[in-house]
C-alpha cells in the first residue's frame, strides 16, 4: 500500500464563508476523526493534497498527517468535489492504526474476454465498479481483478467468487452480483431490423429472378 | 416519449434555476456519460432524440441509461390569442437540469465509438454539455 505524508494546519474557522475564503488562498478545508478521539477541523494545501491523491492507490493511499507536530496515520474517508470544476472542496480523514482492519472501496477491474457473450452480440454489464473490502492498512490492494472469460449471456458472477489477495476479505454481501452477460433491448431491436432488411432484400432478388425467367419464357414462345 | 403517468398538479410555475446540481453528478452505471455544463430545460423529445442518436451510432453491444426524467409540464397559449383568460394548456414535458448533472450514461467497449456517439447525442441537447468518463467524473 502506498504511503504519503501531508501537513495539516489546525485552527481554521468552520462554516461556509470562512471555508470559501480558505479555498481562495489555495487550501482545502478538512476534518479528522476516529479512534475515539475528538474530531479536529483542519486545512491542507491543495497542491499537496492533489499530489497525495495522484499515487497508484488513488483515494485509498495511507496518509501520514502531521498536525501540530504530531503524526497520525489516516485514510481518506470522504472526498467532496465541485460537480463541474472537479476541484476538491472538503476532505474527511479517518484515524487508523497500522494493526487495525479498515473497510475501504477498491476499484474492481474485469479481465479476459467473455467470448460467449460477444459472439451472441451481447455485452458484459459491470454492476459493481468499486468493491468494498476489509483489510489491514498495509494489505489494502490498489485494485481487485476478476476474470470474466467464463461468462455467458443470461449468467452472472458473484462477489464471493473473486480471488482476493491474502489478508483481504469482502466487506459487503458476498452473494452480490458484480457482472452480468446480457443482450440489451437496443441490440435486440438492431438485430431484428437487420434480419428484416435481409429478408426484404432476398424477397426482392427472388422477385427479380422470377421476372427474368418469365420474360425469357415469353421470348422463346 | 417519456412523461409522467399521473400528476398531482397539471400546471406548474416556471421557477428559477440557480446553482449547481445537488446530486447525480458522477457516472454511476455506465463507463461514460454526458454532463450538463449550464442550467436548462430538456424536453422529452430532445431526450428521445439524444437516446436514438446514441443507440443508432453504437449499433450493438452497448447500453444506454437515461438519468433525467421530464416531470415538469410546460404550458402554451394558442396562437393569436388575447392575453388573459388564465394559464395556457399543457403542451410538453421537460426535465430541469443544473450544471454538473449527468444526463445520460453509456456502457460500450470501444471508447472512440462511445465518444462519437455521445458527441452526436450532445448535438440534440439545448444545453452545453461535455463527455465524461468514470475515472474523470
Amino acid at each position: 500500500m502506498v504511503g504519503v505524508a501531508l501537513t495539516a494546519e489546525t485552527g481554521r474557522t468552520p462554516g461556509t464563508r470562512p471555508s470559501r475564503r480558505l479555498r481562495r488562498t489555495g487550501r482545502v478545508p478538512a476534518v479528522m476523526y476516529g479512534k475515539g478521539a475528538d474530531s479536529l477541523t483542519l486545512s491542507v494545501d491543495q497542491a499537496d493534497l492533489r499530489a497525495a491523491l495522484a499515487t497508484e492507490a488513488g483515494a485509498n493511499a495511507l496518509i501520514t498527517l502531521e498536525v501540530a507536530g504530531a503524526r497520525q496515520l489516516s485514510i481518506i474517508k470522504d472526498l467532496q468535489r465541485h460537480p463541474v470544476r472537479r476541484e476538491i472542496l472538503h476532505v474527511d480523514f479517518l484515524r487508523i492504526d497500522s494493526d487495525d482492519e479498515v473497510d475501504v472501496e477498491v476499484p474492481l477491474l474485469l479481465t479476459g474476454e467473455a467470448k460467449k457473450v460477444t459472439q451472441a452480440s451481447g455485452m458484459v454489464d459491470q454492476i459493481i465498479h468499486r468493491l468494498p473490502v476489509r483489510a489491514k492498512s498495509a494489505d489494502i490492494p490498489v485494485e481487485v481483478v476478476a476474470d470474466i472469460s467464463d461468462l455467458e449471456v443470461g449468467s452472472s458472477l458473484r462477489v464471493g467468487d473473486i480471488a482476493l489477495p491474502d489478508g483481504v476479505t469482502v466487506a459487503g454481501d458476498p452473494e452480490a452480483t458484480f457482472a452480468v452477460g446480457l443482450i440489451t433491448r437496443s441490440t435486440k431491436e438492431y438485430l431484428r431490423q437487420l434480419a428484416q432488411a435481409e429478408a426484404e432484400s432476398e424477397m426482392a432478388e427472388a422477385a427479380d429472378s422470377g421476372d427474368e425467367t418469365a420474360a425469357g419464357a415469353a421470348d422463346e414462345s | 416519449m417519456l412523461m409522467p403517468r399521473k400528476v398531482q398538479h397539471r400546471k406548474h410555475h416556471r421557477g428559477r434555476t440557480k446553482g449547481v446540481s445537488k446530486g447525480r453528478t458522477e457516472v454511476t452505471f455506465g463507463d461514460y456519460g454526458i454532463q450538463a455544463l449550464e442550467p436548462g430545460w430538456i424536453t422529452s423529445r430532445q431526450i428521445e432524440a439524444a437516446r436514438v442518436a446514441m443507440t443508432r451510432h453504437i449499433k450493438r453491444g452497448g447500453k444506454v441509461w437515461i438519468n433525467i426524467f421530464p416531470d415538469k409540464p410546460v404550458t402554451q397559449k394558442p396562437a393569436e390569442t388575447r392575453m388573459g383568460s388564465g394559464k395556457g394548456n399543457p403542451e410538453h414535458w421537460v426535465a430541469v437540469v443544473r450544471p454538473g448533472r449527468i444526463l445520460f450514461e453509456l456502457s460500450y467497449h470501444d471508447e472512440p465509438i462511445a465518444r462519437a456517439a455521445i458527441a452526436r447525442a450532445i448535438q440534440k441537447l439545448p444545453v452545453k454539455a461535455r463527455f465524461v468518463s468514470r475515472e474523470a467524473s
